[in-house]
């Protein structure tokens, strides 16, 4: 593994970037395919597998039934004898729709076979709410996978994350579910221009800063930092640490911050109460109690369902003024 | 093609061995050794190995949990298996055991078994799709039962392989039981050799005491799936000789005249109806099992017990 040579980088998109991912570790290594509803000529529902069927044709990327125990359980059998397949369940929500086949037999079928066998596969999740496609297509369900050992959690947040992250998923022999959020696929920012991966549970600290620590990933690490600039105006250094991944789970980097600043938020969309927040606290609570000045304060999706309605749908989402809120209360 | 002497005595001799290794586990049962959650497959001997001799040493199987007769034929070590019912360091998943176990062997093409119920279809539609992804002829057999017929996962499977053509042989021992409840009451169709039609493949019902039936339907779909024709389904029809699991009371159902069913008892009758053997023959070759069974567990009980750091071993590459 071999963080990017900071030098070169070109502008794109997460979306982007993930085809270029794909496309890299399918040039790579040709036991590397793609299946998932409307993954191949059509290009994903999201974009994201546009212009790898031209690439790499029928054998290497094609289209499942809607058959979701399928997608995960035969990438599964797949993995077991030779393959290392991406599969795609076209919205994250389905991970109830294949939980069996993601967390006892994905996670652990190489652990009940006495780890004799390999599981090489990951399985891509487009997750969050955006554009109102409602309470069953919106979720962000990671924390169902921290119950889920065996199971690697990983959250990108910006394009340069999501392809390091993703070909590192790709090569790793353990079974990753990837979660993108849906509402940053046209997300920008740089990008190394050279080979580059970014390894699995290492987290990134996107914002130093000295009074209060920010733990977030995914969509919500630039609603943080939009909040960390606001606060910055009133006088508050705020630190902002994108996990990136839920596990492997980077606790030095947690314990680290906290223990820097003495005052924790937690900030994710996923509905608050059984939330990886609450793991997080806990650890926290657990080995670095001494080190807060402060409760644990966390901002988090509500606990009631994502609303189908646009406008119900923003005022659910957790935003930058609680963020904001949290920051200025946390350090009075 | 007629099957030769060799074959029948094959399979005879595994099947032979597959209900002397469980009478041994269940004496281990009653010792208190081992877990009474064993699925006896004392009435399956037929169908598991007469369908698993048709494989080859690199083809795939996904087994289940109804005895050991499949895992005995595809080459499991003995000691190994002992080994993971007893939960020792002997056993092939060193000491994760036991009672339905997790037996793997992939240098045998024992891949697992799932312990949930009907995701074992899946996982093998998955590996076949591998063999064809990857250009080799390599098959995929899974065993399941009639009550895991039932189970959305078949549906998945099954259309994906007929749809894909995929190199996958689903073998349902019907049994007539899920558990508790009777085949009449909880499946519709008439029979899930029928449904077979549906997915584009054949469907095929054997008489699954009839070692050498099964076998034959088993060649024939594994040369087909090797050409490249795709999926098979065979239902074998068998009795379940024993309850559920050991310590179930089976008094839902009434109490067969076992003979007629037992697979082992027909297979022996014919062998020497045929005269494909004589009884000295059969005698010794008996003999030599029951003392390679003796030997095994005489190993496998010198095994260890894992330490409690074996549950955190094999989780993670």
């Amino acid at each position: 593994m071999s963080e990017p040579n900071a030098s070169a980088t070109r502008t794109l998109t997460i979306g982007a970037a993930i085809r270029e991912a794909l496309a890299e570790e399918m040039r790579r290594d040709e036991r590397v395919f793609i299946m998932g509803e409307d993954v191949a000529q059509f290009g994903g529902v999201f974009g994201a597998t546009k212009g790898l069927f031209e690439e790499f044709g029928p054998k290497r990327i094609f289209d499942t039934p809607i058959s979701e125990m399928f997608i995960v359980g035969g990438g599964v059998g797949a993995a077991l004898t030779g393959m290392r397949p991406v599969v795609e369940l076209q919205f994250a929500d389905f991970l109830f729709n294949a939980a069996d086949e993601i967390v006892s037999k994905m996670g652990k079928w190489r652990y009940m076979h006495g780890g004799r066998l390999t599981v090489p596969m990951v399985v891509r999740m487009p997750a969050g709410a955006m554009g109102g496609v409602g309470p069953e297509h919106s979720q962000c369900p990671e924390a169902m996978l921290l119950q889920a050992p065996g199971v690697y959690i990983v959250i990108p947040s910006t394009p340069r994350d999501a392809k390091g992250l993703l070909k590192s998923s790709i090569r790793d022999d353990n079974p990753v579910c990837f979660f993108e959020h849906k509402g940053m696929y046209q997300v920008s920012g740089d990008v190394p221009s050279g080979e580059f991966t970014i390894p699995l549970g290492v987290a990134d600290v996107k914002r130093a800063g000295s009074d209060v620590s920010v733990i977030c990933w995914g969509r919500m690490v630039h609603v943080v930092l939009k909040a960390a600039a606001e606060a910055a105006k009133q006088g508050i250094d705020t630190e902002v640490v994108d996990l990136r991944c839920l596990r492997p789970l980077d606790k030095d980097a947690i314990l680290a911050t906290v223990r820097k600043t003495g005052r924790l938020v937690i900030c994710h969309e996923a509905h608050r109460t059984g939330g990886a927040g609450a793991e997080i606290a806990a650890l926290v609570a657990e080995e670095a109690l001494d080190a807060l000045a402060a409760p644990i304060r966390r901002v988090c999706g509500p606990d009631a369902p994502i609303p189908q309605s646009q406008h119900l749908e923003r005022l659910w989402l957790p935003g930058t003024k609680d963020v904001l809120t949290a920051l200025q209360e946390i350090v009075k | 093609m007629p099957l030769t002497p060799e074959t029948k005595l094959r399979i005879y001799r595994h099947m032979y061995a597959a209900e002397r290794w469980e009478a041994m586990l269940l004496r281990l049962i009653e010792e208190g050794v081992v877990s009474g959650i064993y699925h006896a497959g004392r009435g399956h001997e037929g169908s598991e190995v007469g369908a698993v001799t048709a494989l080859r040493k690199d083809d795939y199987l996904f087994y289940d949990h109804r005895g050991c007769g499949h895992l005995i034929a595809k080459g499991a070590d003995m000691v190994a298996l002992y080994g993971d019912f007893l939960g020792n360091e002997l056993g092939s998943t060193r000491g994760l055991g036991a009672g339905i176990v997790h037996v793997c062997d992939p240098e045998h093409g024992i891949m697992g078994q799932s312990g949930t119920l009907g995701r074992g279809q899946l996982l093998a539609t998955g590996a076949a799709l591998s063999a064809k992804l990857r250009g080799t002829d390599q098959v995929s057999m899974h065993f399941f039962g009639d009550g895991s017929s039932n189970l959305g996962t078949f549906h998945e499977s099954a259309n994906v392989a007929g749809a894909w053509k995929l190199p996958v042989i689903f073998v349902v021992q019907n049994n007539g039981w899920a558990v508790s409840v009777p085949v009449e009451y909880s499946t519709a169709g008439g029979g899930f050799a029928r449904r077979a039609d549906a997915y584009a493949m054949p469907g095929v019902v054997v008489d699954g005491t009839d070692a050498f039936a099964v076998h034959e339907a088993a060649v024939a779909a594994v040369e087909r799936a090797r050409r490249g024709e795709g999926p098979t389904l065979i239902e074998a029809k068998l009795a379940r000789m024993r309850g559920h699991f050991e310590g179930d009371p089976d008094n839902y159902r009434a109490k067969q005249a076992q003979g007629d069913n037992d697979p082992l008892v027909k297979t022996r009758r014919r062998l020497l109806e045929e005269g494909v053997v004589d009884e000295t023959y059969l005698g010794k070759l008996e003999l030599a099992v029951r003392e390679q069974v003796q030997a095994a567990v005489d190993t496998a009980r010198q095994g260890k017990m894992p330490e409690r750091k074996r549950i955190f071993e094999g989780l993670y590459v």
